[in-house]
C-alpha cells in the first residue's frame, strides 16, 4: 500500500457570528480545528458546521467556483470560499495561525456569513440587464445571428461574471451610497451594450448617466483587483463613459462635463485647475449655491487650490502632448487596418 | 396568498426554461418559481462541455436521425425512442432560440454558432461556449426571467406535495429567510430540481445541494419513480472533493498510474489506453483501487493522474483550469506533482417518471429536466446530452402545464396540514431521543453507496446496501437540528435534504437489486451482461406504505432495432 501523509496543523477560525433573532450585534467565534494541507476555507467551514458547531450559517453549493454563493470576506478581503486553500491564507494572518471569516459588505446582513443579495438583483433589473432582442419573438429559433469572433471578444470575458458579488463587497462607492449602480452592474450592462443582438441600448443607457449611476465610480480598482474571475471590470466602466460621451455629448450629465474638464486641463497643463473645477462640472448657479459654504470653511482653514493663474503647464507638457496625439493616431490607424 | 396558475420548483435550466415559455404561452398566466438557492446558483452553470445539435455548422452532413441515433446507443437502447425524437429534432431550434436572447455561443470562422466533438456523438455537433457553457445559459435565462417579470420566491425549500386522491393541489414550503411554513396553492407543479447524485456524497461531483428533493416529495406523494438505478460515473473526479478533471486531461496524453507506478491501463483497454470509453476507464480504476493498488489518504484510496511529463508549458497553455482546480481544491500543482484522483458519481439518469409532455402520472404535476426520467438517456447518458434535455424538455412541460392549467381547480391547503409539517420540523429540534449528527450519517450513506451500490454491483453488496440505508434511517428518526432560530436555519435545510437523499438511495438500491443485468452505467458483476429479454424495461418504484415498491413500464421502440452497443 502506498503512504501518502499529509502535513495537519491546528487553525483557528475567527468567525463572525450573528443572528437576528437574539443578538444586538455581531461577535466573534473562534473555532480552532486541525486542518490538512490542500483543504480550501469552505471545507474547514463544512468541518466546524458538520463536527463543532451546527448552527454557524453560510451559503455554498458547487463548490467548485462557478456558481458564486460562498463570497465571504477571508482575512479582510472579499472571495469565494471554496476555492482559497487555507495554506495561502496562513501566510496573510494578522493574528498568527487566526484566520478571519467576515460576511460580504455593503449589503443587508441576515445571519452569520450570509448577506441579502436581493438588491443585486433589483439593480439587475433597473439597469435591464438583459438582452432585449431586436428579433421578434414569433420569429425566434428559426435561424441564429451572425456574430463575428471580435464581437464575441468583446464580452466573453464580461460573460465570466458569477455574480458572486465581491466586487459590492469591496467597492468604495458602494460603502458611501447604497444606491449607486455597483461594478457587477456596470459589468453586465457593458455586455449587454456591446451586444449587436441587444435593441435597448439607448434605454440602458439613459439610466446609466443618472444620479447614482456610471459616473459616480472614482477608479478606485478595488473591483477589479478583488473580482475572483480577473475580469478587467474598469474596462467595462471606461466602456460605459466612452460611449456615453460619444454618443450624448460632454454636455449631457454632469459626470461627462467632469471628465471632459480634466481632459481639458490635462492636455493643456499637464495638471488640474481644480478652483473652476466645479463651476465647469456644474455650472455658476449650482456652485455659488452649494459649495460656496464648503469653499468658506477651506478658505478658514487655508486649504484652498491655488487661483487659475498661477496654475503653469508642466515642464515639457508641450512635448508629451505631441508624442501622446502622435501614438493615439498610430494606434487607431494601426486598428483600422486590423479590421480590414 | 393567491392561488398560483403554475408553480415551478427549482430555478435551473430546466425551471427557468419552463417558466419563460410558460409566460410566452400565455401572458396572462400567475407563475412563479420556487428556488431553495438563487436561480443563478444553479447546478446547471457547472456544466462545461456543451449542449448538442444537429445544426450542421461544422459537419454539413449532419442529421437529426444521426443525433438520434447515436442518442439511443448511448443509452444502451433503453431510451425511449419517441422521446430521442423530440429531443434531437427540437435542438436546433432550442440553440437557435437561446442565440436570439442573447446566450454568447463561441462562433466559427463564418460566424456561426461553433460546434465541436464530443464523445459517442458520429458528428461534431456539441454547441459550446468555451468552458462555461451551462454558466452562459444560466445567466440568460435567468436575465431573461427578470425581464419578463417571472415571480421568484428565492431559498424557499419545498418540503411537501399537496394532493387530493390522484391530483396535485399546491405545495408547502419553508422560507428560509424566516422560518415560516407556507402554502402554495397552485393549479400545476413543474419539479425541476435537478438530479440526486449527490447521495454519494464525497464521491460525486455534484453541488452540495443536489439531494433530489424534488424526486423524493414527489415519490413520497406518491408519484413514481423510473430507472433510479442509473448512476453515471465519471472516471476522474478528485480525491477530496470529488469535483471533476475533465477528460481534456487525459485528452492531453496524462497518465494513470498506480501505486506499482504502471500504467495499469494496458490491462484494461491495450489499444486507447487512459482513452477508453468512460464507463470502462471508471471500471478499470475501481479495479486497482479494490485490488489494493490504490494509494492510501485520509480522504480515502485513489489513483494518481500524471501530467508532470507533458511539461509546465503543455500544462500552463492547454490545461489551465485542471490545473487552477488541482491546486485550488487538493493543494497540488500538476507540474510537479500528479493529481490524487478517483471515479465519481456525477449524474442520474432516473428520475420523476413523465411522458414526452413533462406530464407524471398525477394529474397537475410536471417535471422536467435532470429530476425527471422521460426518459432520453436510458442506461447512459451521451456527453452534450444533458444540458440539451434541461432546455428541451424544460421548454415543453412550461408550455404543457400553461396549456393545461386552466382545467385544475386549485384545492384548498388546510390549516392543519401546514401545522403538522411545521410540527415535523420543530421535532429535530428537541434534545430528548436526537442526538445523531445530520454529518456523519451523511458521510456514511456517501460511503456504503459507493461500495455496495456504486460502478461494481453484486447482490451480497446490494443486499448490504439496502441493510445500511435502512439502518441510516432509523438512526436518521434521531437526528438532532442543534440551530434552533428561525432565520436561515442551514442546520435543518441540510437535515431535511438528508432525509430525502435516504429516500432516495433506498430506490436506487432497490433497482439496483431488481436488475439482474449490465446495462450501461448499471454493471453487475454477478450479471456481466446485458440481457434484453427479461430487462430491455424501464422499472418503476412507488411509495407504498414507507416501502419502495417495484414495478416496470417498456420501453417506447421506434425505427432502430436492438443491437450490441460497441464503440
Amino acid at each position: 500500500m502506498g503512504e501518502h501523509k499529509e502535513e495537519m496543523r491546528d487553525v483557528t477560525f475567527r468567525v463572525l457570528r450573528f443572528n437576528p433573532q437574539v443578538d444586538n450585534k455581531p461577535y466573534f467565534d473562534d473555532y480552532t480545528i486541525p486542518v490538512e494541507k490542500g483543504i480550501t476555507v469552505l471545507r474547514a467551514l463544512n468541518y466546524i458546521k458538520e463536527q463543532v458547531d451546527p448552527t454557524v450559517s453560510f451559503r455554498a453549493f458547487c463548490q467548485a467556483g462557478i456558481c458564486g454563493s460562498c463570497g465571504m470576506r477571508i482575512n479582510g478581503i472579499s472571495k469565494l470560499a471554496c476555492t482559497t486553500q487555507v495554506w495561502d491564507e496562513l501566510e496573510k494572518c494578522k493574528v498568527p495561525d487566526v484566520i478571519k471569516v467576515e460576511p460580504l459588505r455593503n449589503m443587508p446582513h441576515i445571519k452569520d456569513l450570509i448577506v441579502d443579495m436581493d438588491p443585486m438583483v433589483d439593480k439587475m433589473k433597473k439597469y435591464s440587464n438583459w438582452v432585449e432582442s431586436t428579433m421578434p419573438e414569433s420569429k425566434m429559433g428559426e435561424k441564429e445571428f451572425l456574430i463575428s469572433e471580435e464581437e464575441f471578444k468583446e464580452y466573453d470575458k464580461s460573460t465570466d461574471c458569477i455574480l458572486c458579488a465581491s466586487c459590492m463587497s469591496e467597492c468604495s462607492i458602494l460603502r458611501a451610497n447604497k444606491e449607486y449602480v455597483a461594478p457587477a452592474i456596470l459589468l453586465k450592462s457593458h455586455r449587454m451594450n456591446v451586444d449587436s443582438r441587444d435593441g435597448i441600448h439607448d434605454k440602458r443607457m439613459a439610466e446609466l448617466v443618472k444620479d447614482h449611476g456610471v459616473w459616480d465610480c472614482t477608479h478606485c480598482y478595488r473591483c477589479q483587483e478583488t473580482c475572483v474571475k480577473s475580469i478587467p471590470i474598469m474596462d467595462a466602466i471606461h466602456g460605459i463613459r466612452e460611449e456615453a460621451i460619444a454618443e450624448r455629448g460632454v454636455r449631457d450629465t454632469s459626470g461627462a462635463r467632469h471628465a471632459e474638464a480634466f481632459m481639458e486641463d490635462i492636455a493643456k497643463k499637464g495638471k488640474l485647475v481644480e478652483a473652476t473645477l466645479p463651476v465647469r462640472t456644474n455650472g455658476l448657479g449650482w456652485t455659488l449655491k452649494n459649495l460656496l459654504p464648503m469653499a468658506f470653511k477651506m478658505v478658514m482653514k487655508r486649504r484652498t487650490p491655488p487661483p487659475p493663474p498661477l496654475v503653469k503647464a508642466s515642464k515639457g507638457i508641450r512635448k508629451f502632448r505631441e508624442e501622446f496625439n502622435e501614438m493615439t493616431s498610430r494606434v487607431k490607424r494601426e486598428q483600422k487596418d486590423h479590421k480590414k | 396568498m393567491k392561488p398560483f396558475d403554475i408553480v415551478v420548483v427549482g430555478g435551473g435550466g430546466a425551471g427557468l426554461y419552463a417558466a419563460m415559455e410558460a409566460m410566452k404561452t400565455n401572458p396572462s398566466l400567475n407563475i412563479a418559481v420556487l428556488s431553495k438557492i438563487y436561480p443563478n446558483r444553479s447546478h446547471t452553470s457547472a456544466a462545461q462541455g456543451g449542449a448538442n445539435a444537429a445544426l450542421g455548422n461544422k459537419a454539413k452532413d449532419d442529421t437529426v436521425d444521426m443525433h438520434v441515433f447515436d442518442t439511443i446507443k448511448g443509452s444502451d437502447y433503453l431510451a425511449d425512442q419517441d422521446a430521442a425524437e423530440v429531443l434531437c429534432s427540437e435542438a436546433p431550434k432550442i440553440i437557435r432560440e437561446l442565440d436570439n436572447i442573447g446566450t454568447p455561443w463561441s462562433r466559427m470562422d463564418d460566424n456561426t454558432i461553433a460546434q465541436r466533438p464530443f464523445g459517442g456523438a458520429g458528428r461534431p455537433r456539441c454547441c459550446y461556449c468555451a468552458d462555461k457553457t451551462g454558466h452562459t445559459i444560466l445567466q440568460t435565462l435567468y436575465e431573461q426571467c427578470l425581464r419578463k417579470g417571472v415571480f421568484f420566491f428565492n431559498e424557499y425549500f419545498v418540503l411537501s406535495l399537496s394532493t387530493e386522491g390522484s391530483r396535485s393541489k399546491g405545495l408547502i414550503a419553508m422560507n428560509l429567510r424566516t422560518g415560516k411554513v407556507e402554502a402554495f396553492r397552485a393549479r400545476t407543479v413543474i419539479f425541476a430540481t435537478g438530479g440526486y447524485a449527490k447521495m454519494y456524497w464525497n464521491r460525486s461531483s455534484n453541488a452540495a445541494g443536489n439531494s433530489g428533493d424534488g424526486q423524493a416529495i414527489a415519490y413520497r406523494a406518491g408519484i413514481p419513480l423510473k430507472d433510479m438505478e442509473f448512476v453515471q460515473f465519471h472516471p476522474t473526479g478528485l480525491r477530496k472533493s470529488g469535483l471533476l478533471v475533465t477528460e481534456g486531461a487525459r485528452g492531453e496524453g496524462g497518465y494513470l498510474i498506480n501505486t506499482k507506478g504502471e500504467r495499469f491501463m494496458n490491462r484494461y483497454a491495450p489499444e486507447k489506453m487512459e482513452l477508453g470509453p468512460r464507463d470502462l476507464v471508471s471500471r478499470s480504476i475501481e479495479t486497482e483501487i479494490l485490488e489494493g493498488r490504490g494509494f492510501d489518504s485520509p480522504a480515502g484510496q485513489y489513483i494518481n493522474l500524471d501530467l508532470t511529463h507533458l511539461g509546465a508549458d503543455l500544462i500552463k497553455s492547454r490545461l489551465p483550469q485542471i490545473r487552477e482546480m488541482s491546486m485550488y481544491f487538493e493543494g497540488v500543482d500538476p507540474i510537479e506533482e500528479p493529481i490524487p484522483i478517483r471515479p465519481t458519481a456525477h449524474y442520474s439518469m432516473g428520475g420523476i417518471d413523465t411522458d414526452i409532455y413533462g406530464r407524471t402520472p398525477m394529474e397537475g404535476a410536471y417535471a422536467a429536466g435532470e429530476a425527471a426520467c422521460v426518459s432520453v438517456h436510458g442506461a447512459n447518458r451521451l456527453g452534450g446530452n444533458s444540458l440539451l434535455e434541461i432546455l428541451v424538455f424544460g421548454r415543453i412541460a412550461g408550455h404543457t402545464a400553461a396549456e393545461e392549467a386552466g382545467r385544475f381547480e386549485p384545492g384548498e391547503i388546510s390549516r392543519s396540514e401546514i401545522e403538522a409539517v411545521e410540527q415535523e420540523l420543530r421535532e429535530y429540534m428537541k434534545p430528548s431521543g436526537h442526538y445523531e449528527r445530520y454529518g456523519t450519517l451523511r458521510e456514511e450513506l456517501g460511503v456504503t453507496l459507493a461500495a455496495n451500490v456504486g460502478i461494481f454491483r453484486e447482490a451480497s453488496k446490494i443486499e448490504k446496501g439496502i441493510a445500511d440505508i435502512k439502518g441510516l434511517k432509523e438512526r436518521f428518526a434521531h437526528v438532532r437540528v442543534f440551530d434552533t432560530s428561525d432565520v436561515f436555519n442551514t442546520n435543518l435545510m441540510q437535515v431535511l435534504e438528508l432525509r430525502n437523499m435516504l429516500d432516495l438511495a433506498e430506490t436506487v438500491a432497490a433497482g439496483a437489486y431488481a436488475r439482474e443485468e449490465s446495462r450501461g452505467s448499471h454493471t453487475r458483476t454477478d450479471f456481466p451482461v446485458r440481457d434484453d429479454e427479461n430487462w430491455h424495461k424501464h422499472t418503476l418504484c412507488t411509495y407504498e406504505n414507507g416501502k419502495a415498491v417495484l414495478g416496470e413500464k417498456p420501453v417506447t421502440m421506434g425505427k432502430y432495432e436492438l443491437q450490441e452497443r460497441t464503440y
